[in-house]
C-alpha cells in the first residue's frame, strides 16, 4: 500500500508516494533524482549511502522510507551555497582526499554531520565519525586531513561571518 | 631537464569538483529512457550439471520483459579477463567461459538471467526459474585439484590436469651449481589467501541496442577498448559497431575488471537484445564477492643459496595458485610472480616454476600487485630470516643485493635505474631504525619494527601485449582537446595526462580538456590495469604534444619570419628563441591557421618499454601476546616513482596501496566452507581496513628519472600493495620471534603462533 511521504530535501518540501519496501536511499536516488548519494552494499555496512536526517549521519538504505515522514534530510546536493563549495568539499580537493569519488558523497556527509555539531574535533572524533564509511582508494589518511583541515577553515569562516553579519 | 612549469604540481584533479559535489556519473547512475532491469541466477552448487531449467513461470510474470539461459544465448567462448585481446604468441588465450553454460564450475556461476520492468519484479522472476542439477564432484584446494582423482573441470588440459594456461618457466644460469657453491641454504613455504578488491562500486553496465544493430555499453571496466572486443566476439559483430565506455567515472577497479566487469556487460546485452530495451545490470555486493575475480591464493616455495657475507649465489622459486573456476588472469598471474620475485635481487643462478589450477570456487584474477605482494611477502620474509641467520643488518643485506643498472636478470628489458637505497635509507630514518630491538618487551605487549622491499612494472609487456595511442587537437583558442582510451578509475590519469600534455605544449593546464574511457571517442589504449596510464599512455600523449608543437612551430615560422627550430611556446604564446620579444599569443596563432584552413593535430602512437619502480616499506607493530591482536603503530612507504607528475597523486595511491597491504597482512581473507559456499561474502563478514585501522603512515617520494620515458615516470598504482605484508610479518617477527609463515596475520594465527613457540 502506498503511503505519501512528506519530508524536506536539501531545503525544499518534497511529497512523495512511497511503497512499504522503499528505502531512502532508493526515493532519493531513484524518485528525486539526487544520484549524488550512492548504494555500495545495501545493508548499512559501506556508508556510500550516507545523508544527514534530523541533524545525524544514518545510513540511508538502512531507513523505510516512511520513517523519514517530516524529517529535515540533507544530502550532498545540499550542502554548497550556490557555487560556493562547502568547506568540507574545497577541503578534500585540496587535499587530494578525493580517488574514485564513489565513497566521497558519504563521507563528506558524514564528516558534515561531526562538523555541525562539534567545530573542534580531534583526530580520534574524526576517526570515529568516519569509521562506518569504507574507502578502499585512499587509506583515508588524505580524508582524515581534509576533514581537520574543513574544521579549522570553517572556524575562520565563522568567526569573520559573525563579523561582517548581526543576526539573521 | 629543464624547470617544469605544470608537470610536478598538484593542480587540482580535473575529476574533484563533481565528485565532492555528488554530480560525478557513475555506471550505477545511468538511467535510459524504457529502460529495464536485469537480475542473475547463481549456482548454489560448486559442480553440478544442469539437467532442465524451466523458465515458463518467469516468463509469464507481468512486467517480465526477457529471460535468458544457455539455451538462447550466444555460445561462444571467451575470457572475461582482457588478456584474451592481448596475449602473445606463443601463449594463446584460454576461451573457457560462456555467458552460461550448461554446467556451473563455483557457487555463484550464471544459470540465468531476467529483465524486468523493475529490479523487484526481476528477483521475483528468478524465483520462478525451475532448475533440475546434477551435482557433480567438487574440488577446491589446488593441490587436491592436481590430483588423479579430482574432478577435471574444463575436460583435458594440455599442460596438465586443471592447470588452465601454461606452466611458467624462468630460467638464468645454473641453479644447482649455485646452490653447491653456497655457503647457507634456505629453503620455506608461504602460504597466501584469497583477498577481495572490493571496489566501492559494484560490477554494472547498461546496455542499449538500437534498431540497426549497433550496442553502446556503459560500464565499470577498466579497459573500455579490449572490453568492446570481447562483446563484439561475442555477439559476433563488427568491433566498429559496439561502443564500450564508461559515464566517465568507475567507483574502483584494482584488477577487478581489467576486461568486462565479471558478466555484468554480457548479460546486460544478452537481455537487451531479447527485451529491444535497454537493460541495466548493477551487482549486489554479495555478487561482487562471489561472482567476480579475487586475488589469486596459493603456496610459494623459495630456495635460497647465500655466501656468509650475504651474497646471493641461487635462487628457486616454485608457486601453486588457485585459479578458481575460470581462467580469466591465471596465465600471466604466476609470470608476473615467478618474474617480479626473481628480479628484486642480483642473482646469477636463478630458476622459477609455477602456474595455477583450477578448482570449484570463485575465479581469481587481477588484483593490485598482480601476484608480486604474494612473491614479495615470500621472499622479503626469507631474506629477514637470511639476515638474521647471518648476522647481518636487515637494510644492508638488501641493499648489498638490490638489483643495479646493468645487471643480469630474466626480463627482456633493462633495469636502468633504481631509487632503492635511497628509498631504505629514507625509510629507516622515518621510522627510527635505530630504535629497532630497543623496546621493553618482557610484558604481555610486544613491539617491533619490519623492513620489506619491492619492485613492480610500469605497464603490461612482457606479460601480455601493451600499447597507447592518443592524439590532441588544438582549438581555435589555442586551448587543447586529449582524447585518450584509457579510465580514469580516480587514479588521476586524466589529470596527470593533460599535465604532461600542458608541460610539452607550453600551454596552460585550465586548457586542456580530456576525454577518456570511450571507444567511440578515443584511440585504441590498453586500458588501466599494471601501473600503466601515466607511464604508456602517458607517453603517447608526449609523443602527440611533439607532434602538434612541430606543425605550430611549422606554421608560426612564417607569422614570426623566422625558422621553425627556433621557436618555443612559454605561458600560450609563441616566441622566437633568438629575439624574444618577438611573440605572439597561442589564441592568435590557431585562429590565423583556422582561417587559412588548418588545424593542429598530433597523434601519438607508442609501444612502451617498461621501468621498474623501487619501494622500501617500514612498519612498526605492537602485538598483544595474550590475545594475538597486531597494532599498526606506523608504516613508512618510500617509492621511487621515476619522476612524480602529481606528487600528492602518488602519495595517495602509496597510503591506499599501504591500507590494502595491511588488510592482506592483518586481515582480509575470502574463506570457503566444505561446500564451496563463500562464509564471508559481505562487508560485515570480510573485514578490511576502516579509519579506526588505519596508523599514521608517511609516503615518501624519490626520483629516480627513468630514461625509458619522456618524463622519467614509472608506475606507481600498485606498489603500495607490494611489501606491505612482508614488512608487517617481518615486524611481527622482531616483536615477538615469532615467524609467521601464512597471511592474514588474524589474532587467532598470531596466538595460536605465540602458544606453539612457547611450547617448543
Amino acid at each position: 500500500m502506498n503511503q505519501l511521504l512528506r519530508m524536506v530535501v536539501n531545503s525544499e518540501n518534497v511529497e512523495i508516494y512511497v511503497s512499504p519496501d522503499d528505502t531512502l536511499v532508493d526515493v532519493l536516488r531513484d524518485k528525486l533524482n539526487l544520484k549524488g548519494t550512492k548504494k555500495g552494499c545495501g545493508e548499512g555496512e559501506c556508508g556510500a549511502c550516507t545523508v544527514i536526517m534530523n541533524g545525524k549521519a544514518v545510513d540511508s538504505c538502512m531507513i523505510p522510507a516512511i520513517k523519514a515522514m517530516d524529517a529535515n534530510i540533507q544530502t550532498i546536493e545540499g550542502i554548497s551555497d550556490g557555487d560556493k563549495l562547502h568547506p568540507l568539499q574545497q577541503s578534500f580537493i585540496d587535499n587530494g582526499a578525493v580517488q574514485c569519488g564513489f565513497c566521497t558523497p558519504g563521507m563528506i556527509m558524514a564528516s558534515k554531520a561531526l562538523l555541525d555539531e562539534n567545530s573542534s574535533p580531534t583526530p580520534y572524533d574524526i576517526k570515529e565519525a568516519i569509521a562506518g564509511n569504507i574507502c578502499r582508494c585512499t587509506g583515508y589518511i588524505k580524508i582524515e586531513k581534509a576533514v581537520q583541515e574543513a574544521a579549522e577553515m570553517m572556524k575562520h569562516e565563522c568567526c569573520c561571518h559573525n563579523h561582517s553579519k548581526s543576526e539573521e | 631537464m629543464y624547470k617544469m612549469s605544470v608537470v610536478g604540481k598538484n593542480v587540482r584533479k580535473l575529476d574533484s569538483v563533481e565528485k565532492v559535489t555528488g554530480t560525478a556519473n557513475f555506471t550505477t547512475d545511468v538511467e535510459l529512457p524504457g529502460m529495464l532491469f536485469g537480475r542473475t541466477l547463481r549456482s548454489p552448487y560448486p559442480h553440478a550439471r544442469i539437467v532442465n531449467i524451466d523458465t515458463t513461470a518467469a516468463e509469464k510474470l507481468e512486467g517480465v520483459k526477457a529471460v535468458i539461459s544457455y539455451k538462447n544465448t550466444s555460445r561462444v567462448l571467451f575470457n572475461t579477463a582482457a588478456t584474451s585481446t592481448f596475449t602473445l604468441p606463443p601463449m594463446m588465450p584460454v576461451l573457457d567461459q560462456y555467458i552460461f553454460d550448461s554446467v556451473v564450475r563455483y557457487v555463484g556461476d550464471e544459470v540465468a538471467a531476467v529483465a524486468a520492468v523493475t529490479e523487484e519484479i526481476a528477483e521475483r522472476a528468478l524465483s520462478l526459474i525451475k532448475v533440475e542439477y546434477e551435482i557433480l564432484p567438487a574440488v577446491f584446494d589446488p593441490l587436491e585439484a592436481l590430483k588423479d582423482e579430482a574432478p577435471a573441470l574444463h575436460g583435458e588440459c594440455e599442460a596438465g590436469k586443471n592447470i588452465p594456461a601454461e606452466k611458467i618457466h624462468l630460467e638464468m644460469g645454473d641453479v644447482e651449481k649455485g646452490f653447491a657453491e653456497a655457503d647457507f641454504v634456505f629453503e620455506h613455504t608461504f602460504k597466501v589467501p584469497v583477498q577481495k578488491q572490493t571496489q566501492m562500486e559494484t560490477q554494472a553496465a547498461v546496455a542499449q541496442v538500437t534498431k540497426d544493430g549497433k550496442i553502446t555499453v556503459y560500464s565499470t571496466t577498466q579497459t573500455p577498448h579490449p572490453s568492446r572486443r570481447i562483446l563484439a566476439s561475442i555477439f559476433e559483430i563488427p568491433y566498429s559497431k559496439v561502443r564500450v565506455l564508461n559515464p566517465p567515472y568507475v567507483g574502483g577497479g584494482f584488477g577487478v575488471r581489467i576486461g568486462l566487469s565479471a558478466k555484468a556487460e554480457p548479460i546486460a546485452v544478452a537481455l537487451a537484445l531479447q527485451a529491444k530495451k535497454p537493460v541495466k545490470v548493477v551487482y549486489t555486493r554479495t555478487e561482487d564477492f562471489i561472482a567476480s575475480d579475487t586475488r589469486h591464493p596459493g603456496y610459494i616455495t623459495v630456495k635460497t643459496g647465500v655466501k656468509k657475507d650475504g651474497t646471493l649465489v641461487s635462487r628457486k622459486m616454485h608457486a601453486i595458485l588457485n585459479s578458481g573456476a575460470y581462467c580469466t588472469w591465471s596465465g600471466e598471474t604466476p609470470g608476473v610472480l615467478g618474474a617480479m620475485g626473481l628480479s628484486m635481487y642480483r642473482c646469477e643462478n636463478q630458476m622459477y616454476d609455477g602456474h595455477s589450477v583450477y578448482t570449484n570456487t570463485t575465479p581469481t584474477g587481477a588484483m593490485r600487485g598482480f601476484g608480486n605482494p604474494q612473491a614479495m611477502f615470500a621472499i622479503d620474509s626469507q631474506m629477514d630470516i637470511i639476515a638474521e641467520e647471518l648476522g647481518i643488518d636487515a637494510l644492508e643485506l638488501r641493499i648489498k643485493n638490490m638489483m643495479r643498472p646493468g645487471d643480469k636478470w630474466v626480463l627482456p628489458y633493462q633495469c636502468q635505474s633504481t631509487g632503492l637505497e635511497e628509498c631504505i635509507k629514507n625509510g629507516a630514518e622515518e621510522i627510527g631504525w635505530n630504535q629497532k630491538g630497543s623496546f621493553d618487551n618482557s610484558g604481555r605487549f610486544k613491539r617491533g619494527i619490519g623492513v620489506a622491499v619491492g619492485t613492480h612494472v610500469s605497464n603490461a609487456w612482457p606479460f601480455c601485449g601493451d600499447y597507447s595511442n592518443a592524439y590532441l587537437t588544438m582549438q581555435q583558442d589555442g586551448s587543447v582537446n586529449l582524447a585518450a582510451g584509457v579510465p580514469d578509475l580516480g587514479t588521476g590519469t586524466a589529470t596527470t595526462l593533460a599535465q604532461m600534455a600542458a608541460e610539452v605544449l607550453g600551454i596552460s593546464f585550465e586548457k586542456v580538456s580530456v576525454t577518456f574511457g570511450d571507444t567511440e571517442s578515443t584511440p585504441f589504449d590498453i586500458g588501466s590495469h599494471a601501473s600503466r596510464t601515466c607511464y604508456a599512455s602517458g607517453a603517447a600523449v608526449v609523443a602527440a604534444a611533439n607532434e602538434m608543437k612541430a606543425q605550430i612551430f611549422e606554421y608560426a615560422s612564417k607569422l614570426l619570419e623566422t625558422y621553425s627550430d627556433k621557436i618555443d611556446i612559454e605561458e600560450d604564446h609563441v616566441y622566437s628563441t633568438e629575439r624574444p620579444e618577438q611573440r605572439i599569443s597561442l589564441f592568435q596563432v590557431a585562429e590565423r591557421a583556422h582561417l587559412a584552413g588548418i588545424q593542429f593535430i598530433g597523434v601519438g602512437k607508442v609501444i612502451p618499454q617498461n621501468a621498474p619502480p623501487y619501494m622500501a616499506h617500514f612498519a612498526d607493530v605492537e602485538v598483544d601476546t595474550h590475545t594475538g591482536q597486531i597494532s599498526v603503530i606506523k608504516m613508512v612507504g618510500v617509492h621511487d616513482v621515476g619522476r612524480a607528475i602529481h606528487p600528492q597523486i602518488c602519495e595517495g595511491q602509496i597510503e591506499g596501496g599501504i591500507v590494502q597491504g595491511i588488510g592482506y597482512a592483518l586481515s582480509e581473507e575470502v574463506i570457503y566452507d566444505k561446500n564451496g559456499k563463500q562464509v564471508n561474502n559481505n562487508f560485515h563478514k570480510y573485514m578490511i581496513p576502516t579509519s579506526m585501522d588505519v596508523p599514521e603512515i608517511k609516503a615518501i617520494l624519490v626520483e629516480s628519472n627513468d630514461p625509458s620515458h619522456p618524463f622519467g615516470v614509472k608506475g606507481v598504482g600498485e606498489t603500495g600493495l607490494v611489501p606491505t605484508a612482508a614488512a608487517i610479518a617481518n615486524a611481527v617477527y622482531n616483536a615477538t620471534g615469532v615467524r609467521m609463515h601464512e597471511i592474514p596475520i588474524t589474532a587467532e594465527r598470531m596466538f595460536k603462533a605465540i602458544v606453539k613457540n612457547k611450547n617448543n
